[in-house]
């Protein structure tokens, strides 16, 4: 990396830049995303029934989704705030997929 | 074993299911197994596939914690009652003609059974090493050749019930956000 001028200014903006990514809720607008995982054991029926209900999916909508999990071993299957997509994560896990969350980055 | 389920909704929406007595008998075992799974600490991989981890990132290890101490606990009681719920849905079933038996389930039923079937599927799934590539196929004489029928058998069953339960519920969505 080459050395600018102003050596003062690269010295400090890292330290504020860092300094602001250190806090834990630097980035509470960040929305959040629940991933459903393929398993071997799931129906393809069961999980296309368990999106429809949980989330009122359409059919198609339901069905493309547990394909993408199928084929891509990994699908995003809703979104929202950090505590919305707990609620969504406990209960797809309630009726036995395997549901994380992490954030839309 | 093969057998065939035989099931219908009737026009009050319960769902009526005739199994050969014996096969009943066998997924009230497993049923109550699993029960008794659930009330003693299960293996690390069992454990793992009925309660998941929510957040991957080890970063959130905090947060981790945070949604197990409040989910935990709800979800194994839930799953046991609805384990003593369907034991007693099939100790209370109906004796047909000579070798069957008949289950009647409201919405309620229909939904415990669904996910019992599902839990149990999952960890005799995972005892048993499902993959989606091969199917379950062992010699008469392994041990695992009895698990392997078993798993089958409470596939089928649940692959019915699924079927029932998404000829009832519309073709359309209700909410359709497009998760980005």
């Amino acid at each position: 990396m080459s050395t600018g001028a102003a050596d003062t200014e690269q010295i400090t903006i890292p330290d504020t830049v860092e300094e602001l990514l250190g806090e834990e809720d630097a980035r509470p607008d960040t929305p959040w995303i629940v991933i459903v995982w393929n398993d071997p054991v799931n129906l393809m029926s069961y999980v296309v029934l368990v999106l429809q209900k949980l989330f009122g999916y359409s059919r198609p909508k339901a069905t493309r989704l547990m394909l993408q999990v199928h084929h891509e071993g990994r699908a995003v299957v809703a979104n929202g705030t950090r505590e919305k997509c707990e609620t969504d994560v406990a209960r797809l896990h309630g009726y036995g997929l395997w549901a994380t969350m992490q954030r839309d980055d | 074993m093969a057998f065939r389920p035989v099931k219908r909704r009737r026009r009050d929406g319960r769902v009526v299911i005739t199994l050969p007595a014996p096969v009943a008998q066998l997924v009230g075992k497993v049923v109550a197994e699993l029960g008794d799974m659930l009330t003693a600490p299960p293996d690390g991989e069992i454990s793992s596939r009925l309660f998941p981890r929510a957040y991957l990132d080890p970063t959130e290890e905090h947060a981790e914690q945070e949604f197990q101490s409040l989910v935990h606990g709800d979800l194994v009681r839930a799953r046991l009652e609805a384990v003593a719920a369907m034991v007693a849905d099939l100790d209370a079933a109906r004796p047909v003609g000579s070798d069957r038996v008949e289950i009647v389930l409201d919405a309620e039923g229909e939904h415990r059974w669904l996910t019992v079937l599902n839990d149990a599927r999952l960890t005799l799934g995972t005892v048993l090493d499902v993959t989606e590539d091969e199917p379950l196929d062992f010699p008469d004489h392994d041990p695992r050749a009895a698990g392997a029928e078993m798993y089958a058998l409470l596939s089928a069953l649940q692959g019915e019930l699924v079927e029932v339960a998404l000829a009832q519920l519309p073709e359309t969505g209700t909410d359709d956000p497009a998760p980005s």
